[in-house]
């Protein structure tokens, strides 16, 4: 015990020599606030950007063999598996070109895939080793569109009993219902000035943390909101998170994570942060952001305060409350790990 | 204690190949109600992370971390006078510099019309262009008034005839949704002996550069030499079409303008 202490504090002296402030350099950073502490690796991925590369790195799932799975629009490989140290472990698809949404659902024992693709205008449900199962069109049964370019989905929700939401986050902000086969039962949502209207509808997810009041959870992203409906699309409230340009909702345990692609205060200028919510919707922690302050209820805007992310896209939460980061229009990086610190 | 040795020296390996250079700090928040004021007006500068400072300069100079240390809201009574914040910490890059320019009233103005503007961004009524209210970057702000067309003509008069040096007209630029600078912006002022509208100045602007961010740009435009006059009309024209490189290439963009000062 002695003498570890003394060999911590010679390493602090000598290195007090050459670096000032020293410490910071020796560890990976820590981010976040409150009991949400993280520390960032950017050089998680071991993948070979000369044989995989990736473009926008959009959204991230874990399957139940405890893969990382990342989804990027870049058709050279457009799935990349991982295990959770980083390593590559298959990749798979060059058709889509537009690969924004992914979505893992579990159908009577057998995992799935949802691919939104903005570029083709479709989502294809696909195997774990991407065979397509199924593809939805451009929702002409909607009477809301004419054509296949007005419709340019970014994700989907499956809910318990397999029916499939989709957002139509860069369309017309529609959210679509189909059951488990695909076939169409209705929508809500889309543009307007009332509450229940959307303005890039951007994630939607399933929220299942009250298991007597399941509901969904929508993006309102340049609106820096959620918003919640019931699963037949009922309006039910507004969460706002000012200043933050909130990506898909993820929830873990207790939790809801978000990235936020910017902060509206420095608009397209790599201002993204993290965010986190407690099951009250409350936000507890913003990780490269300012610290979460509530005034009468309020929550103050949201900002990035340090430079560690440029676009974040999506959070993923593995088995072990890692956080793993990939983000869109930032130097094609492979995503960054966050490990929590307890 | 050559194990030791031996650690200390993988310990700086280490460090120093990992190379991980100190991040840098994001730009603190200015936060004010408007850029436009008729005696004062309070900023506050905003930024909530542990271990912090904002630093600040209110003389145009570059603020660096010698300058003063923010601690609470300023007040501003001066015409043109620019906050300039930067946030240090320690460990970290030093933020960029953020600023804003805070305009005073000018002349008074006994009225204001203009081209009717899109009913998407009507502003927020007849005293739009001359209620000091704007300077928001945000577009939706009711402070806009957006328009859709070649060209915008606004007309301003005086209650008796006044002496005038320049004109200010602040607009938005934001090329992501479709809005640009004017092209074009000519100040005429009416000749009551010849009774006709005569150049007071003119200013052509450099708009098919391309800029990601949003801001608020006033431009000034100077007299060549100072005028009489009790009536005055501003023609703003839009570009012709948006440039090659924009996702609406070819298509008509936007003109936003919030607030007019004449001086």
């Amino acid at each position: 015990m002695q003498r570890r202490t003394f060999i911590k504090n010679s390493s602090i002296a000598a290195a007090g020599l050459i670096y000032q402030p020293s410490l910071a350099f020796t560890e990976d950073p820590l981010l976040g606030q409150g009991n949400k502490l993280y520390r960032l690796n950017t050089s998680w991925s071991k993948a070979d950007v000369a044989k995989n590369p990736v473009n926008d790195c959009h959204e991230m799932v874990q399957d139940s063999k405890g893969r990382i799975i990342l989804l990027t629009n870049e058709v050279k490989n457009n799935v990349l598996m991982y295990d959770k140290a980083g390593k590559l472990l298959t990749t798979w698809g060059s058709e889509y070109p537009g690969a924004h949404g992914l979505t893992l659902f579990n159908e009577n024992g057998t995992e799935v895939l949802f691919i939104c693709d903005n570029n083709r205008h479709q989502v294809i449900k696909t195997t774990m080793d991407g065979r397509v199962l199924l593809t939805l069109d451009y929702p002409k049964e909607t009477g809301e569109y004419t054509r296949a370019e007005e419709y340019v989905p970014t994700e989907t929700a499956i809910t318990p009993n397999g029916d499939i939401y989709v957002a139509d986050g860069y369309g017309k902000d529609f959210i679509i219902r189909y059951n488990a086969a695909g076939r169409y039962i209705s929508h809500f949502g889309g543009r307007g000035d009332e509450p229940k209207h959307l303005r890039n509808a951007h994630g939607v997810c399933v929220d299942q943390r009250d298991p007597k009041n399941p509901n969904l959870i929508v993006t309102s992203r340049e609106q820096n909101a959620f918003k919640r409906y019931t699963f037949q699309g009922k309006y039910i409230d507004t969460i706002p998170l000012p200043g933050a340009w909130v990506c898909r909702p993820v929830i873990k345990g207790d939790y809801l994570y978000s990235a936020v692609l910017q902060s509206n205060s420095n608009l397209w200028k790599q201002s993204g942060f993290i965010t986190i919510l407690d099951k009250n919707f409350k936000v507890v922690s913003n990780l490269g952001g300012s610290e979460p302050k509530y005034a009468d209820g309020k929550l103050d805007e949201m900002y990035q305060t340090i430079k560690y992310f440029d676009y974040p896209h999506d959070v993923c939460v593995d088995d072990e409350e890692n956080l793993y980061i990939a983000q869109w229009n930032s130097g094609k990086v492979y995503p960054y790990k966050l490990s929590p610190v307890v | 204690m050559n194990k030791s040795v031996f650690l200390i020296l993988v310990f700086f390996t280490t460090t120093i190949c990992k190379g991980q250079s100190p991040v840098q700090l994001a730009p603190p928040l200015l936060k004010y109600h408007s850029k436009f004021f008729k005696n004062k007006v309070t900023v506050e500068i905003k930024f909530a992370q542990p271990g912090t400072q904002i630093h600040y300069t209110l003389n145009h100079q570059q603020s660096t971390e010698q300058d003063k240390i923010y601690t609470k809201p300023i007040q501003i009574k001066k015409s043109f006078t620019t906050i300039k914040a930067m946030v240090t910490g320690e460990g970290f890059l030093s933020s960029e510099t953020v600023s804003a320019t805070f305009i005073k009233d000018g002349l008074k103005i006994k009225s204001v019309q203009q081209t009717p503007s899109s009913k998407k961004f009507p502003g927020n009524g007849s005293n739009t262009l001359i209620d000091n209210e704007g300077g928001i970057t945000d577009m939706s702000s009711k402070t806009w008034m957006g328009y859709q067309q070649d060209s915008v003509e606004i007309n301003i008069a005086f209650e008796k005839k006044q002496k005038l040096s320049s004109v200010l007209i602040n607009c938005l630029q934001n090329q992501g949704r479709w809005i640009f600078l004017p092209a074009q912006i000519s100040v005429f002022y009416f000749d009551k002996s010849k009774q006709l509208f005569k150049l007071l100045g003119e200013q052509l602007l450099v708009t098919n550069e391309k800029i990601a961010a949003a801001s608020c740009e006033p431009i000034i435009i100077v007299a060549a030499r100072k005028v009489k006059a009790q009536k005055i009309k501003i023609i703003l024209k839009a570009i012709k079409t948006l440039p090659e490189w924009h996702a609406g290439k070819g298509q008509a963009g936007w003109i936003f303008v919030d607030e007019i000062k004449l001086y």
